[in-house]
């Protein structure tokens, strides 16, 4: 097949795979730890950028300007990724990766925060299912910190939903 | 890699990263190297003894090598003492890592048996090792030197027997216990030397968490499996961002069988922190992750309730028409003729699928799973979709071949496998409400793409039961001339990730307002509000006995999820919820039936 899109199409490398693979694990474990930190409204803005795209339940925010204004107003939250996945995007060099996380999270007190007196089968204060995709994009102009840094990556954009 | 299995080769290597070789822990000659070169002290050590034991090391021998140090020794000598060595030998050391010799009966079979024995009066182990462990600590690098432990003086004295030398387990942790206990806290670790496998290490990131940087070279680590009790995964050494594993045998496997590279990110993946491994730098992609402490304090969370409502399908920076034309032709051929989509992706284009078979609580609560209206939920089986390559990293993510093999490029690849996922039929012409569409423009190299997600269902037809799933699809403009364009694409997928999962009601994303508890159906005014908004901790298969976690991950994966559900539903240990979904078919609302109807005759050790 020899299709010529706008893209270059690039070959990707087993080692770009595992790369990929490795800096997803790494993302999605410390991005979810800061946001359920009591510290997320220091931490969870690093991951942003001023142009990158989010968008909440379909309601869009700006930059990381507008995480924090989101965050801001969130209850506290417990995420339990059940499901994440990761591809380098051909075309893009060092590679964009999108991420995609499925899983379950808690807000506020959760079952536990709810009135006594509430009829069965109530599913309020109940953890939701959400579905949360990741843009990751290189930022060339950040100066690297480690020795085998490919580049640093923060959220180009960010579009989750709660699903379930 | 040019990583040398003669630890004597290293001096030639000039990797300025090395925060190791700053702190004088990787020297220039380790096979030079013994406890005096840093800690001060004995002079006049034998060369052959040390040369002969670095032989050793080499090779591929059982881990508890000491009898061949003890052999070559005692031919140097008068053969003293060789029934024991032979003895010694014979014993395979078991998997409890008890590399018992005859060490009780202090029968002085010592090191270096050129030495008078001089008869000292012992302290207590712990004493002793307390001693060596002061005598090799230097508090002004925080760098802790406990290479060729066998080698001091301090052991020497006292006759003791270092792990890997004749030390047990214990021996090993009440060494690093000792150094765990350290002020400052170590930085810089060696154990360099030692004989040691991975069983003797397994208590090390216990006790030094915290470490920075870490030599465990000229050692005994075998395999895999005791890497894995040595460095476990991610939670083990936290902050650790150098180590030295060359001149174990699970290293030199590895380069025998020209495999670093898939060595180096399995351990690498192990411990996230890690940037130099063996001198080399990790390559890899950072975040600006956040800091241990802020810099500035912020607010705690403590909202009650959600700053907006659920919006309706999001779609921005492109024609909506576009998108819709797109995906209903997508999905039409999707569900009748999927070859039919080979022009749709790019040349280069990536797709995988992940199966989360975990159960949704609130689907799990209304009852979806046993509804009349959906009969055939009961029908639904995971299997297929995990036997044709379920990429959830979650899941393989430990497994290299796996995530490569899971992950398919190009259309030819990626229509051959979606040929033989399950038939399915999305009703995208049915009600609307039963989807959700949020797409809007992304950065694409110098370009940009259009990054669109759906949520939905479809009907697994086989079987007639309903699952939900989220797709995402990075799309870019269709190029003149491409095979794309002239089968009609206007739009090219560069990336699509499909996440399959357990049915899950569209109610979650009705447009309108949100709650985070549920309201109480009392008048308002005699609620009061709680007091710390901290959501509970989910239930942590790490709260089962071991017994029961290595049982449960023996389970298939649906089966595992059903019984970490009941145990968390009802505070059963894992053995119990397991017997109690198996008398019931494995059918979680039965089990849950009969969990209420008998728990006042269950016996205490059911619970956890």
């Amino acid at each position: 097949m020899s299709t010529t899109t706008t893209t270059v199409t690039t070959n990707l490398t087993p080692s770009d795979i595992e790369i990929a693979t490795r800096a997803a694990d790494t993302f999605t474990r410390i991005y979810y730890t800061a946001y359920d930190a009591d510290t997320r409204l220091a931490d969870l803005p690093q991951f942003y950028r001023p142009t990158s795209s989010l968008t909440w339940n379909g309601k869009p925010f700006q930059g990381a300007e507008g995480l924090v204004q989101l965050v801001t107003q969130m209850p506290a939250t417990k995420h339990e990724v059940q499901s994440f996945d990761c591809h380098p995007i051909p075309g893009t060099s060092p590679p964009s990766l999108l991420i995609t996380v499925s899983g379950n999270v808690t807000h506020g007190l959760g079952p536990a925060g709810n009135p006594s007196d509430l009829p069965t089968r109530c599913i309020e204060g109940q953890p939701r299912v959400f579905s949360q995709t990741f843009l990751l994009v290189p930022d060339p102009t950040a100066p690297p910190t480690k020795p085998g840094e490919v580049a640093k990556y923060y959220v180009g954009a960010d579009a989750v939903r709660f699903v379930g | 890699m040019s990583l040398s299995t003669q630890p004597a080769a290293s001096g030639s290597k000039t990797i300025a990263s090395s925060a190791l070789r700053r702190a004088g822990l990787m020297d220039r000659d380790a096979t030079m190297r013994d406890g005096t070169d840093n800690a001060g002290g004995r002079k006049g050590r034998t060369r052959s003894g040390k040369a002969a034991r670095m032989l050793d090391i080499n090779r591929d021998k059982p881990s508890g090598s000491r009898p061949q140090t003890i052999r070559f020794s005692t031919s140097a000598t008068n053969g003293h003492s060789s029934q024991t060595a032979i003895r010694g030998a014979s014993s395979r050391p078991t998997l409890a890592g008890r590399i018992r010799r005859n060490a009780v009966s202090g029968d002085g079979e010592s090191s270096t048996p050129s030495r008078i024995p001089v008869k000292i009066m012992t302290p207590k182990p712990v004493e002793a090792w307390r001693e060596l462990v002061k005598k090799r600590w230097n508090p002004e690098t925080k760098f802790l030197n406990l290479d060729s432990m066998l080698e001091d003086e301090v052991v020497k004295k006292y006759n003791l027997n270092p792990p890997g030398n004749g030390g047990t387990g214990r021996d090993a942790a009440v060494i690093f216990k000792l150094a765990g206990q350290l002020k400052p806290e170590v930085e810089t670790l060696s154990l360099a030397n030692n004989k040691l496998t991975g069983m003797l290490l397994i208590q090390l990131g216990r006790y030094l968490p915290s470490l920075l940087n870490l030599s465990v070279q000229n050692n005994s680590i075998r395999d895999k499996k005791e890497l894995g009790m040595f460095i476990g995964t991610k939670d083990k050494f936290t902050k650790l961002r150098e180590l030295v594993l060359v001149g174990n045998p699970v290293h030199d496997a590895a380069l025998k069988h020209n495999d670093t590279a898939a060595f180096r990110a399995d351990v690498a993946r192990r411990i996230p922190t890690l940037q130099v491994l063996d001198q080399d730098p990790i390559t890899q992609i950072s975040f600006d992750a956040p800091q241990a402490t802020p810099l500035v304090s912020v607010a705690k969370p403590n909202a009650t309730t959600f700053p907006v409502e659920m919006g309706p399908a999001f779609v921005t920076g492109v024609d909506g028409s576009l998108v819709s034309n797109f995906l209903i032709r997508y999905f039409q051929a999707f569900d009748n003729q999927r070859d039919a989509l080979v022009f749709a992706y790019d040349g280069a284009a990536t797709f995988s699928f992940s199966a989360n078979t975990a159960i949704p609580t609130r689907a799990r609560i209304t009852g979806y799973h046993s509804s009349r209206e959906m009969p055939n939920q009961r029908k639904l089986e995971w299997g297929s979709w995990l036997e044709a390559g379920s990429r959830n990293l979650n899941r393989i993510g430990s497994d290299a071949n796996k995530t490569i093999s899971n992950l398919h490029i190009g259309g030819e690849q990626i229509v051959k496998v979606l040929t033989v996922l399950p038939p399915t039929r999305h009703d995208i012409n049915g009600p609307p409400e039963k989807f959700c569409l949020d797409a809007f423009p992304v950065p694409h190299g110098q370009n940009m793409g259009l990054l669109v997600t759906l949520h939905g269902q479809f009907t697994e037809v086989t079987s007639g039961g309903i699952r939900s799933f989220d797709r995402t699809m990075m799309l870019v403009p269709t190029a003149d001339g491409s095979g794309a364009k002239l089968n009609g694409w206007d739009v090219t997928i560069l990336s699509d990730q499909w996440i399959i999962r357990s049915y899950s009601s569209h109610e979650a994303w009705k447009p309108g307002p949100m709650l985070v508890q549920a309201e109480s159906t009392k008048p308002k005014g005699g609620i009061v509000s709680a007091p710390s908004p901290q959501p509970p901790q989910p239930f942590n298969v790490a709260s089962l006995p071991p017994d029961q976690q290595a049982a449960l991950a023996t389970l298939p994966e649906t089966r595992q999820n059903l019984v970490i559900q009941v145990c968390a539903q009802t505070n059963l240990n894992a053995k119990y919820a397991h017997d109690c979904l198996n008398g019931n078919e494995w059918d979680f609302n039965r089990a849950m039936a009969n969990f209420n109807n008998v728990k006042a005759s269950l016996p205490r050790d059911a619970f956890l």
